[in-house]
């Protein structure tokens, strides 16, 4: 191993096993984001950003780096994902973490320096195909351009994108989708070959083989609108004029294919109840329409046959004036002289059976008919299934035959397949795919096992324990009024509101998969707790106070102390009466020594702070005044009283505990529990007459000034205390 | 556990104000919060402090044992750092001072607690109640587990006595009605029954100043 190699560098996150179950232990946001994006570290970072000047943008730069490590589709993702949002431990307190926004923040720093951001090395090793243009293959070939491949996307179509391209602009928009992919294709050295048709007497993959590339992805998607049935029996009527698949209208309008005014008085009804069924509709009101969402699936999102789309479509259209027919199939579509006039609807009973399968049933004799003039079918998607069967891909049932860890087929060697075609799903799902199937190339191309070491299983961090929960930020839409149309509405994050909103994050999960303050250089590396047991007398203090759980009381037994649970806040330290706690790089014999140290350096009136290192960073460079020295500690928590009166003892003439308030407090209760001891001591010292000489304050977070402006109060305060002593 | 609480300074300084060489024993026992090494050395602090104020400098040695009330414990663990020591302020409850004066004759042995009761904290309020007054005659298998000799104001033993208002005591406003805990307790237990037995008045004899192991 090589010098450089083996020199770790201290930020990197390190996998944290769960003592108990062995399983990783994470946060349940990171568990859900496909990709695995560090996402505690990002809002750390973000939270902590300064809030103006160049180095705002170096920062959120480092911070878009980061991601784009893991995820080259972020500036796409942060306007349609989410998944991470979905499981945020917030969710069920005041709602959760918006993620989305935070990272959608980003680009508007991060976008422009995109064009600038150098490439990968060139590649240098065998080449790979990759077919589908898509986020999946796109995702494939950026993960194997960073090993050293030679990638080729090759795509059916005029342009890059795959599924992104139906999404609606108001909901993506076409330079988000384009500024993101040019630059992934220049970064990753994609070489892009367009209008490459793969069945139907197009390329084979034995062409593909034969043209020198080692191994193929295969990322097709589903292309195909899914067509009307009910109880598997094929709806008719489909020709009809004016019946459509809304999945083509997505396409055309996107391509600007479509008049503005396409639906102008007309009457449009749209089947189905996922997301894709909303863009249609959303999509056929900002064409002029007078829409209807007909849908098998029921209003209470929390029954099992409950409306898929996500709540936030489901509000802003209904908001834009479109009505939503729940529990209701669609039994036959009737027309006159050859053009579409009603849907026959009779009520569906159930949608999902008891296995859990989608298996509609419906009650014939309760029907309604719904008149319109245009019907959009929008009920899923399928592949183009004539080039798997073409190629001998397909099982005896006719499913893809795919080994689903490492997603090679079981047809074909070095064919790999993946994203929608194997499963319909998120795009950031899809991605992960394309990131399996790439880890699975280099294993194949490398002649490795394709399996071991990929099965990981993981157990969710839970909520820190807090005082009150802050309130989460309302999504900002424009009016209706101003919105029925393809420009985005929903308004983005300033940077202030993006810092106060990565500050709502609890960091749930363990600190060694984070270390966002390492990063940001607050600590060296993060602190474990030191027990020593010797000492200990089973009070339990430490298991009271822990806001992460990672004290424990066992019985019979003791303390047990888990330290991958453990956040090094310290306030156990500071609570523990038989002194059987220390928390590294602030022992409490260091933090003495410091006391001596700055009391010997400082001049009268002497002042010491303590500082939580949250409550006032980014740090200030600025020379303190010859009389204050500052003592950081990673939580306003690791205050000990008896660091407080050793100072007194040396000479101190004042103590000020800053830390952030209470809502701020990064380490759950440690600014409360911090201020109730410090009340308590202040009380003990009143009783000898020296209770000014202590203070306690709660500063906003990087806002300097208010920090010093406590200060000099109290150093005035101080100042005036010890020259009446002077004159006596 | 046994509540205590700290006296005033002052009138610890009081105490100590002839000697120099002070040793301050904690009790890791059954005092809440535990009065261990934390805080002989906070008190050992705030006393320093405290002395330097009246012109006087003390030698302070801080050390704690595990429980201060047990002869053979105490003996083991403070016989060799009392020695040199001119006194002793005990933060053991008052059961621990005394054990520290019966078997350090020579040498004074101060409280610095008040110790009040045995009773239960309730940690986020940081409020402690009494819960036992060690009668001798432990009747709370009858009445849910909860003691109405410690909980009712009046220490009565066959129900209410028909003062309490809204669940709290006649006496106090804002301490709960012991019969009425006993009887909510009862009635989720579904024992309501154990109300119409009667309990006979107690036998103060019971409550013994000497038991045998």
């Amino acid at each position: 191993m090589n010098k450089m190699a083996s020199q770790k560098d201290p930020a990197q996150v390190e996998e944290v096993i769960d003592e108990a179950s062995g399983k990783v232990y994470l946060s349940p946001c990171q568990i859900a984001c496909p990709l695995g994006e560090d996402i505690q570290r990002n809002h750390a970072m973000i939270a902590l950003l300064p809030l103006d000047g160049q180095e705002t943008i170096n920062q959120i730069i480092k911070i878009g780096d980061e991601i784009y490590e893991k995820n080259p589709l972020f500036p796409v993702c942060s306007y349609i994902c989410g998944l991470c949002e979905k499981e945020c431990n917030y969710k069920d307190q005041t709602g959760a973490v918006r993620r989305r926004m935070l990272v959608r923040f980003l680009n508007n720093y991060y976008l422009p320096y995109l064009e600038t951001k150098p490439p990968l090395p060139p590649p240098t090793r065998e080449k790979v195909a990759l077919i589908g243009g898509g986020p999946g293959s796109l995702m494939c070939a950026y993960e194997l351009s960073k090993k050293g491949y030679q990638v080729t996307i090759l795509e059916r179509g005029s342009q890059l994108g795959g599924a992104l391209r139906y999404i609606p602009h108001y909901r993506l928009p076409t330079n988000i989708i384009d500024t993101t992919l040019n630059n992934l294709v220049r970064i990753a050295h994609i070489e892009v070959k367009l209008g490459v048709r793969m069945s139907n007497g197009g390329k084979t993959l034995d062409d593909i083989k034969n043209e020198g590339y080692r191994a193929v992805f295969i990322a097709t998607g589903t292309p195909n609108p899914r067509p009307l049935t009910i109880e598997r029996e094929r709806v008719t009527g489909e020709d009809l004029e004016g019946v459509m698949f809304g999945l083509n209208l997505l396409w055309d309008i996107n391509q600007g294919n479509v008049s503005p005014h396409l639906f102008q008085g007309k009457r449009v009804i749209v089947v189905g109840g996922g997301n894709v069924a909303f863009d249609v509709a959303r999509t056929a009101r900002r064409l002029g329409g007078d829409v209807s969402i007909v849908c098998l699936e029921c209003e209470d999102k929390s029954s099992k046959d409950g409306i898929p789309a996500d709540i936030e479509e489901i509000e802003g259209s209904s908001e834009e004036g479109i009505r939503i027919i729940y529990s209701r199939g669609v039994e036959e579509i009737i027309g006159e002289d050859g053009k579409f006039k009603k849907i026959k609807c009779p009520r569906c009973t159930s949608v999902f059976d008891e296995a859990g399968a989608f298996n509609p049933k419906s009650d014939r004799s309760d029907v309604i008919y719904l008149e319109s003039d245009v019907l959009l079918i929008t009920i899923g998607q399928a592949p183009e299934r004539a080039f798997f069967q073409q190629e001998g891909l397909l099982d005896e049932k006719g499913k893809l035959d795919i080994e689903q860890l490492s997603l090679m087929s079981n047809r074909k060697e070095g064919i790999f397949i993946g994203g929608d075609v194997r499963r319909v799903g998120f795009v950031a799902e899809a991605m992960r795919d394309g990131m399996i199937a790439a880890e699975s190339i280099d294993r194949y191309l490398r002649g490795k096992d394709l399996r071991i070491g990929r099965e990981k299983e993981y157990e969710s961090a839970t909520i820190p324990k807090r005082i009150d929960y802050k309130p989460q930020p309302e999504l900002v839409w424009a009016p209706v009024e101003e919105r029925l149309n393809f420009e985005p509405f929903e308004k983005g994050f300033a940077l202030e509101e993006a810092v106060e909103e990565a500050r709502r994050c609890l960091y749930c999960g363990p600190c060694k998969s984070c270390k966002g303050c390492v990063v940001l250089g607050l600590q060296p590396k993060i602190p474990e707790i030191e027990f020593n047991e010797d000492l200990c007398i089973s009070c339990g203090n430490c298991v009271y106070y822990c806001p992460y759980d990672a004290a424990k009381m066992e019985s019979p037994g003791g303390v047990h102390f888990d330290l991958a649970a453990c956040r090094g806040c310290g306030l156990c330290v500071a609570m523990c009466p038989s002194l059987a706690l220390e928390l590294e790089n602030w022992e409490g014999e260091r933090i003495s020594t410091l006391i001596s140290q700055l009391s010997s350096e400082t001049k009268p009136p002497k002042i010491l702070v303590f500082r939580c290192q949250w409550a006032a960073s980014p740090p200030l460079n600025e020379e303190p005044a010859p009389n204050i020295r500052v003592i950081d500690l990673p939580c306003a928590a690791r205050v000990d009283t008896f660091h407080i009166l050793e100072a007194f003892q040396k000479g101190v003439g004042g103590v000020l505990v800053a830390a952030c308030s209470e809502e701020d407090c990064h380490r759950g209760m440690g600014s409360r529990e911090a201020q109730r001891s410090v009340v308590a001591l202040r009380e003990r010292l009143g009783q000898l007459g020296l209770q000014e000489r202590l203070h306690f304050c709660t500063v906003a977070p990087r806002y300097p000034e208010e920090f010093d402006k406590e200060l000099e109060q109290f150093s005035q305060k101080i100042e005036a205390i010890c020259s009446k002593e002077g004159q006596k | 556990m046994i509540v205590t609480t700290q006296k005033p300074l002052d009138e610890i300084l009081d105490f100590i104000s002839p000697y120099t060489n002070v040793l301050i024993a904690g009790c890791d026992g059954c005092t809440q919060p535990p009065r261990g090494l934390r805080e002989a050395k906070t008190l050992s602090q705030l006393l320093e402090l405290g002395g330097k104020l009246r012109n006087k400098d003390f030698n302070f040695k801080t050390t704690t044992t595990a429980k201060q009330c047990d002869y053979y414990l105490t003996t083991s663990a403070l016989k060799p750092q009392i020695e040199e020591m001119e006194a002793v302020l005990s933060l053991a409850c008052g059961i621990g001072v005394q054990t520290l004066a019966e078997l350090f004759t020579e040498i004074p042995a101060f409280p610095v607690q008040n110790t009040h009761f045995m009773g239960a904290e309730e940690r986020e309020a940081g409020i402690l109640e009494e819960r036992c007054v060690g009668c001798g005659d432990c009747l709370i298998a009858l009445t849910g587990g909860i003691c109405p000799v410690a909980r009712c104001s009046k220490g009565l033993l066959n129900g209410a006595c028909g003062g309490s208002k809204d669940g709290k005591c006649e006496l106090n406003s804002e301490r709960d009605c012991g019969w009425i805990l006993i009887y909510e307790q009862l009635k989720k237990q579904g024992k309501l029954q154990n109300l119409k037995e009667f309990r006979p008045p107690r036998d103060y004899q019971l409550s013994a100043w000497r038991v045998t192991t």
